[in-house]
């Protein structure tokens, strides 16, 4: 009813009007009564009387008009809110405490679970993601393989579990503006892929059959990032021609910005541009073992993932009998293309996954203990409402209310923190991980780590107040909290002290072994000198993308920069070790290769100017460098690497020995040297098999240059690229980095991991330590009256103080041994992402033990030390 | 006198508050006074009681107040009947009637 609503609003808004309003009223009663009794004969003085004790207790009577207003709920709350304010703001510390750990709690996890969930459980952006599938063949290892033409239209016409297969494969045109030139990444793809992937283009469309002919493919598909940097966002680019290489091509379509990451090989950088695939069956790269597609396919409606599995493993064996030659062994793997994309990076997220849930646990467990002392302090406070005629439920209430206070701030700012903590992972693209572009705080995640603090703070708020009913008045009023019931919470105290030392402890191993693995990591030497040394990528198109031209280019260049003040020595090599590129050849050794030329092994492929060993300070073991005699004409060779001398010749002197290198019927060439191994795909990686082949004998027309300088490589970067410029401004320079920085890079994946635990070892250890002080600090406030008379009769401060520490550091011990227990049966499941280093390996046990210990100790120490110090006549009297 | 009143239970007191407002608007103390004087003295309402009824009464939308002067120039809260009070008046009396009534019946037959 309106009415019913509007006095409702204005006894809660304009609360002193109408409390005055009241007053005014019953006031006016009050003369009435007065004014009655004198007119019928009484004194002034007996009126008022008469008049009072009819009246009876004013208050009271207001109290039920306030009553019968009907806000009264919404007015207590206000009240204790007000009230429970002032109790935190009078205890700075312990508001602060419980804050900040609640914060740091809620934050964490939250932050580090929207990545999670963001990574790894948020299914892809496209329509029924659960039924995009990525199709490989089988090698006769069983490992998964790229697919040829040949094979992808079989798989085509044959299959009826998908409604459609796409073909992808690698482009990397150069992008022509008018004032610069750029290497792009992009893809071919088959003119159905869009379809498949159930992607909406943002504008223009797709890419129609006909336009994947070879002839008619000059149209391309913009990503959205491309399409924003380079054209301004203007959607007047569709219909337009841009310059690729030589080439004009149409932009028909660009993508929408939520289309992710998913094809790109540097999960960081998404793809820029898409053009039709074209091909025919008549190309000479259409042959059947000619592997260089990557097919997506979207499984029908109806269909399981068994079925088609089932099916196209069938299509494969009826392939694999009718050309045996083409194929090594038959069969296709199905990897579900979310699990392709984010495979890699799951162990790592789960088990920090796990990390964070575990210092959700200590900070609650923390909140809980100091609620717990909190409470006991206010013993009194709630004794003396209680003899006052307090209800117990206005008690309860009002602790609820602080404890939801409470975890309301803590809330808001671990809101804060993980919002910061997000942006700080986007900000800085830590390790790789895909799809990290899409992560947003996840309101589940923070509704749930919320919803824990929450129970934990009012679970444990609630204690003072219900014990206030058990209470026996007067005892609390005297409070002595000696007895069984403050035994009994002692006990409670030290089992959370144990818990608390028990968790920092399991995440400081981790945390250790993780930082030990990465040490190891970076002390790995990788066969080359990566100090002082610059890199870059540049890339020939068009007519000038022709071997000669190519060789003579790379000669020009390396001429003016070693002319450079500063440079020691340059180079040009056609992939850079540690560089995330692979470029594999298979080897035939002659008199040691077998009959199938498919089981002979492969070797990394470096194509390098005389330079480049001498700039990455590569050793030469034996024989000799390349130098100006290794033209195009001029007899083939190859320097190997030490593995792979070992592998072959064992025995024997590798020089003048004769290998082929891909082809099993190509040219022989002559070992003229062995140099030391690099360590190619990752630091951690094993040893392979490496070539060298001069440029003029196997030429690339997109090399990398290595230019190792006296100075600051880092200031090199732009005389370099004035140099190339001079010589030809067409050549997209790009990939610009010191060789200090590729090698980082290649390691970025487990710094970020170890990055994290050791965030969250020390979160955890400063939280422990925190909690340990608490409870002690509170332990021993409740002994000062005990102190008192131990130092009154005679007891050395010395000796008390060891007392007390070593009752406080039992709990503490105990939590260290178990947390070690715990460590030891947990680390294993670390194994996966550990380099060099065992999951119970003892130094690192050790080390975080006493590390521990230490600190528990220290946080024991600090208080017992105050309480020694107290002067024993006002510790006497304290009660 | 004081000692021969009743006391009013709290039920009733909204219906003869009703009544009381019906025949013209009334600050609280006239209320109470009027009642005590029609019912030939025996029923005293408590100030109690009636103050916080009369708030209720105000909420559930049956009166209505305003503030204006007393006879003797003070200020005092008036309330008066509204409609859908006049309405709750004629339903409460006819209920309080069949109850009479039938407790009547009751201690007769009894």
């Amino acid at each position: 009813m309106l009415s019913d609503l509007l006095i409702r609003l204005r006894a809660l808004f304009r609360r002193n009007a109408v409390e005055s309003e009241l007053d005014v009223e019953l006031r006016f009663h009050f003369h009435q009564q007065i004014e009655k009794y004198i007119s019928s004969g009484l004194t002034r003085e007996e009126a008022m009387r008469r008049a009072r004790l009819e009246f009876g207790g004013l208050d009271q009577i207001k109290e039920e008009c306030r009553d019968a207003r009907g806000v009264q709920f919404l007015e207590t709350l206000a009240q204790d809110v007000r009230y429970g304010l002032r109790m935190l703001r009078k205890s700075p510390g312990f508001t602060m405490v419980a804050v900040l750990t609640l914060a740091l709690g809620i934050g964490a996890n939250t932050s580090i679970f929207s990545v999670v969930n963001g990574v790894l459980l948020r299914p892809l952006p496209f329509p029924k993601q659960e039924q995009l599938m990525m199709l490989w063949e089988k090698d006769k290892d069983g490992l998964r393989s790229n697919t040829s033409w040949a094979t992808y239209t079989d798989w085509n016409t044959e299959n009826h579990s998908f409604t459609g297969i796409a073909a992808i494969s690698f482009w990397s045109p150069t992008f022509i503006s008018t004032n610069d030139a750029e290497n792009l990444m992009g893809f071919r793809v088959s003119s159905n892929l869009f379809d498949v992937l159930g992607v909406k283009l943002e504008h223009g469309r797709g890419f129609l059959p006909p336009e994947d002919v070879r002839g008619n493919n000059f149209v391309v598909v913009l990503d959205h990032g491309f399409w924003q940097r380079r054209f301004s966002g203007d959607p007047k680019i569709v219909g337009k021609p841009i310059q690729l290489g030589s080439r004009a091509y149409t932009v028909v379509g660009v993508l929408p910005a939520s289309f992710p990451s998913v094809l790109s090989f540097d999960p960081r950088k998404p793809a820029d541009i898409y053009t039709p695939l074209a091909y025919d069956a008549t190309l000479p790269y259409a042959c059947r073992d000619c592997r260089h597609l990557r097919a997506i396919a979207r499984l029908k409606d109806a269909v399981s993932l068994t079925q088609a599995n089932g099916e196209m493993n069938q299509i494969s064996e009826n392939l694999f009998r009718e050309y045996p030659k083409e194929y090594s062994a038959p069969g296709v793997t199905l990897t579900p293309l979310k699990d392709y994309l984010v495979g890699d990076v799951r162990l790592v997220l789960l088990v920090l996954l796990g990390s964070v849930g575990f210092v959700l646990l200590i900070a609650c467990v923390n909140v809980a203990n100091l609620l717990l002392a909190w409470a006991a302090r206010r013993q009194r406070e709630v004794a003396v409402r209680a003899a006052l005629g307090a209800h117990r439920t206005r008690m309860i209430r009002q602790f609820l209310t602080e404890s939801l206070l409470l975890s309301l701030l803590g809330g808001a700012f671990g809101l804060f923190l993980a919002w910061g903590g997000v942006a700080l992972l986007q900000r800085l693209r830590v390790g790789n991980l895909p799809r990290l572009e899409n992560v947003q705080i996840d309101t589940w995640t923070f509704a749930f780590t919320f919803g824990i603090s929450v129970l934990t703070g009012v679970a444990f708020g609630l204690v003072p107040a219900f014990r206030a009913s058990k209470l026996d008045l007067i005892e609390a009023l005297n409070e002595s909290a000696k007895g069984t019931a403050g035994r009994e919470r002692q006990r409670l105290r030290n089992l959370l002290v144990v818990s608390d030392v028990a968790l920092a402890l399991l995440l400081l191993t981790g945390a250790g072994l993780m930082m030990k693995s990465f040490v190891r990591l970076l002390e790995v030497k990788p066969g080359f000198d990566p100090s002082k040394t610059l890199t870059l990528s540049l890339a020939l198109w068009g007519p000038k993308a022709e071997d000669a031209h190519a060789v003579a280019f790379y000669q020009q260049v390396l001429q003016r920069v070693e002319a450079l003040p500063g440079v020691e020595s340059a180079g040009v090599v056609s992939q850079l070790p540690l560089g995330g590129n692979g470029d594999m050849y298979g080897i035939h050794v002659e008199g040691k290769s077998s009959p199938d030329p498919e089981e002979d092994p492969s070797a990394d492929r470096y194509s390098i100017s005389p330079g480049y060993l001498r700039a990455m300070r590569i050793p030469l073991l034996r024989g000799r460098e390349f130098d100006e005699r290794d033209g195009a004409g001029s007899p083939l060779v190859v320097l190997v690497n030490e593995s792979l001398a070992r592998k072959f010749w064992p025995l024997e002197d590798p020089v003048g020995k004769r290998l082929r290198v891909g082809d099993s019927k190509g040219p022989w060439r002559t070992v003229a040297g062995v140099v030391g191994d690099v360590l190619h795909a990752g630091l951690d990686a094993p040893h392979t098999l490496q070539v060298y082949l001069p440029q003029p004998q196997f030429t690339d027309t997109a090399v990398l240059l290595v230019a190792r300088t006296s100075n600051d490589p880092a200031s090199l970067a732009a005389t370099v690229r004035s140099e190339i410029a001079v010589l030809d401004p067409q050549v997209p320079v790009s990939s610009v980095a010191t060789m200090e920085e590729v090698v980082s890079a290649s390691v970025a994946n487990q710094r970020f991991s170890v990055l994290l635990f050791v965030l969250f070892g020390a979160i955890a250890l400063l939280l422990a330590a925190f909690g340990i002080y608490g409870v002690i600090s509170y332990g021993v406030a409740q002994r000062t009256h005990e102190i008192g008379i131990r130092i009154a009769l005679g007891a050395r401060r010395r000796e008390v103080l060891r007392l007390i520490v070593g009752e406080a550091m039992r709990p503490a011990l105990v939590g260290a041994v178990f947390g070690l227990g715990a460590a030891f049966g947990l680390t294993r499941l670390l194994a996966g992402l550990l380099y060099s280093v065992k999951p119970t390996d003892p130094t690192t046990f050790a080390v975080v033990f006493v590390l521990l210990v230490a600190v528990a100790l220290l946080a024991c120490y600090l208080p017992a030390r105050r309480a020694t110090r107290v002067d024993p006549v006002v510790a006497l009297r304290y009660e | 006198m004081p000692e021969q009143s009743i006391d009013l239970p709290q039920g009733m007191l909204d219906l003869l508050i009703l009544r009381t407002l019906a025949l013209g608007p009334k600050h609280g103390w006239a209320i109470s006074e009027r009642i005590h004087q029609v019912s030939s003295k025996v029923l005293q309402v408590q100030q109690g009681s009636l103050y916080p009824t009369l708030h209720r009464l105000e909420r559930r939308g049956w009166i209505k107040a305003h503030w204006g002067a007393s006879e003797n120039n003070r200020r005092a809260k008036y309330y008066e009947l509204t409609k859908s009070g006049r309405k709750q008046l004629e339903a409460e009396k006819s209920e309080w009637r069949k109850l009479a009534a039938a407790v009547a019946q009751v201690l007769e037959t009894a």
